[in-house]
């Protein structure tokens, strides 16, 4: 087997927010068209990796790459145009504007959202009925598949999906990793999930985060025999 | 109906509010003749448009960035002074234009001297001093030229030459356009280089004082821009004598609109130079950002009396506005137009044309034009969503900073609109962007702060009780178990916006359109 192809790999991050340091020796690589989860406990930095992989809170040490290519001293916005969705744990679906509208801002191009349409739609058949309502007006669930269908619409080779499971309804949930599933066939996907359960059924790989590090990582399929790491970084069996 | 139902209970109070307030309206016709009613109500809108146009930025900024521009005021008393000057002295605003383009096309040209500086690779004292020196010579050089380059302008300090002589000659039309300035000594070719040099210099010094390699991306469009800038600046010089003479000789009417652009225009400019220099970097310091913007404010209000003079200086209505003569006041719009009254007769009201007409009909297209490009376009759409939640706008990979730079230009040259439309109406004094930012920041409070519909009706609002507490001062308002009616004395007008402000937001602490936070 060849070597894996590496789409996005940070190396040692160490993030400050403020005068706290948040992350203190995160590692992670995710091979192209996979699903990583980052696990861990409440606190642990997994929404600080995340946010530091988009430069919301750029790293002070530490290397992010894409394709190889080093984000450092890139602002949000320039990333983002990469090709990177990012759907962050709070949903950020913009409450004044319409699903369309929602939709329509994340365009890069002039008609992204015409021509993503039906795969969000195919994905996400509620939203169709949805479409004229304002953000504000939208459910917990609609307004989680409108985030993540948001991040759909410009052509993202890579998608951030902060919790996507939290506060969801069971019926939801499987949808929804059934739809991320389905994604991460053409896109990679790094995710954060709370509910290893979840994490268990729709990732390939994990890394575990504690206190800011990253401690292990590998096969999802090697985690779940593995009862003394769950118990041990998890709490839960 | 449901859906009306539905919006009254969600809106209660508003909509008690705006029904008392339409009843208090209701009222006062009781009280006065129906003429003086429909003009102090048109007086109070059209104040309300002025403070509107004030409002709408300072909303759309404070929304936006968390910005509240306290020079904002100021920037509204610019927009007057300036828009006087190329009313009244359009010469000084043409031979001005030029050293203004040619200092700007440097400061065009700097991520190209970015991309430039590079690949230097200098000694690290040599490449700590030098961007210094460079400042050095930039300053000297303007210094140098700056005072010979021939800006013919009045002067503020002897009576004769000062603004007021010049507003009351126009006023008049007794007003001689002065003797074009000319390059004394100076060679004109020797001052463009030497002005362009400045430009670059200074740019040049700018980008050396950087610390990290900016990774400068096109260099070629900037060095075009920075080129097609300086012709500019050239060609106007070349033409400055002919265009300066067509100015002078436009009917008044046509001047005025030339008053407009350029007051926007120089509002915008300074307002994005605000917001790209000196404001970026405080966003994350709330209080530093007020006392910057309350400093700028001070600093631009003491330059505008250093250049244009203490007195109020008029600045006579154009000619559209102004007519006494033969079929005046007109009876109907078409009069109006046949004969350019300066008065029309609405309901027996003797109603000012320009004062409470052209005002309000301003302040209406600002307001529809706004209203569109927020609630249709793509960056209504942006502005919108970044008034909730910049970083998100951001992680979707639109540059924000863009767009935060365009909507202060957009704000402040509302503002300078605002000022240059109050110039004819009520001239120009030392003390109109103080007392006007204040009327903007209670309209702003009462319409509930970021809400643009908000800033609207907090600016009609806090116009129409003005002018409502003017007009109650000379007639008096009669109550119950006095015998003499009640007439509010001055003092008592501004207090009364206050007050309004007041009961307000004790009854809804979000303001009539404010979202809970």
């Amino acid at each position: 087997m060849s070597a894996p192809d590496i789409h996005l790999a940070l190396e040692d991050v160490q993030t400050f927010i403020g005068q706290y340091q948040i992350l203190s020796g995160v590692s992670v690589s995710a091979p192209r068209c996979s699903i990583t989860a980052l696990l861990g406990r409440n606190g642990a930095g997994k929404t600080t990796t995340l946010k530091t992989i988009m430069g919301l809170t750029p790293p002070r040490r530490g290397s992010v790459r894409l394709d190889g290519q080093d984000l450092h001293g890139r602002r949000s916005y320039e990333i983002a145009a990469l090709g990177i969705g990012f759907v962050p744990d709070y949903r950020g679906i913009f409450r004044d504007l319409t699903v369309a509208e929602n939709l329509q801002i994340a365009e890069r191009r002039q008609g992204d959202f015409k021509r993503k349409s039906e795969l969000v739609f195919d994905l996400f058949p509620d939203l169709r009925r949805l479409i004229g309502l304002r953000g504000q007006q939208l459910s917990g669930g609609q307004q989680q598949m409108l985030a993540i269908a948001r991040a759909l619409v410009p052509d993202n080779k890579l998608l951030l999906i902060d919790e996507p499971s939290e506060g969801l309804a069971p019926v939801i949930i499987e949808h929804l990793i059934v739809a991320i599933r389905a994604l991460a066939r053409e896109t990679t996907v790094v995710l954060v999930e709370q509910n290893f359960v979840v994490a268990r059924q729709l990732a390939e790989r994990y890394v575990i985060i504690e206190s800011g590090r990253s401690v292990q990582a590998g096969a999802m399929s090697d985690l779940a025999t593995d009862r003394n790491a769950v118990q041990r970084y998890l709490g839960a069996a | 109906m449901r859906t009306l139902l539905d919006d009254f209970s969600k809106n209660r109070v508003l909509w008690i509010t705006l029904g008392i307030l339409g009843a208090l309206l209701l009222l006062a016709t009781q009280s006065m003749q129906l003429d003086d009613w429909l003009l102090t109500v048109l007086r109070g809108v059209a104040m309300g448009a002025v403070i509107f146009l004030a409002a709408a930025g300072l909303s759309l900024i404070f929304g936006l960035m968390d910005v509240l521009n306290l020079a904002h005021g100021t920037l509204f008393m610019i927009g007057a002074y300036v828009g006087w000057s190329a009313y009244v002295r359009p010469d000084t605003i043409v031979d001005l234009t030029t050293p203004v383009l040619l200092l700007t096309a440097g400061f065009l040209a700097l991520p190209g001297l970015q991309a430039l500086i590079d690949h230097w690779t200098l000694p690290p004292a040599v490449a700590r001093v030098w961007p210094w020196i460079a400042a050095g010579a930039a300053l000297a050089l303007a210094a140098g030229v700056l005072p010979q380059y021939p800006i013919s302008i009045w002067n503020a300090g002897v009576y004769e030459q000062s603004p007021v002589v010049w507003g009351l000659a126009l006023e008049q039309g007794t007003l001689v356009p002065p003797e074009p300035a000319t390059f004394g000594g100076l060679h004109p070719i020797a001052a463009v280089t030497a002005l362009l040099a400045v430009g670059g210099l200074g740019a040049l010094a700018i980008a050396g004082w950087r610390t990290q390699p900016s990774g400068a991306r096109a260099p070629l469009s900037a060095w075009a821009l920075a080129g097609s800038v300086a012709l500019v600046g050239i060609g106007l010089l070349v033409v400055n004598d002919a265009l300066t003479a067509w100015l002078f000789g436009l009917d008044t009417t046509w001047r005025f609109g030339f008053a407009i652009v350029v007051a926007v225009v120089v509002g915008m400019a300074l307002g994005g130079l605000m917001e790209s220099t000196l404001i970026r970097s405080t966003y994350s310091r709330p209080i530093y950002q007020l006392m910057l913007t309350l400093g700028l404010g001070v600093i631009g209000m003491q330059a505008v009396i250093a250049i244009w003079g203490r007195p109020q200086i008029s600045m006579v209505k154009p000619t559209l506005f102004n007519g006494t003569g033969d079929g005046c006041p007109a009876r109907s719009l078409g009069d109006w137009l046949a004969n350019q009254c300066a008065t029309i007769i609405l309901f027996d009201a003797r109603v000012r044309v320009y004062n409470e007409l052209f005002i309000i009909a301003i302040g209406l297209i600002v307001l529809v034009a706004i209203s569109l490009v927020l609630g249709r376009s793509r960056l209504g759409m942006i502005i919108r969503a970044g008034v909730q939640d910049r970083a998100m706008v951001e992680a979707l990979g639109i540059n924000v900073q863009r767009v935060f730079t365009l909507v202060f230009a957009v704000g402040t040259g509302l503002a300078a609109l605002g000022g240059v439309l109050s110039g004819p109406s009520t001239g120009l004094t030392e003390g109109m962007g103080e007392s006007l930012l204040l009327l903007a920041l209670i309209a702003l409070a009462i319409g509930g702060l970021t809400s643009f519909p908000g800033a609207a009706a907090g600016a009609v609002l806090v116009g129409l009780l003005q002018q409502f507490m003017v007009k109650y001062g000379q007639i008096g308002i009669p109550l119950p178990f006095i015998e003499e009616p009640f007439k509010p004395t001055p003092p008592l007008v501004p207090a009364s916006t206050v007050l309004l402000m007041v009961v307000i937001l004790l009854v809804l602490p979000q303001g009539l359109f404010g979202r809970k936070e």
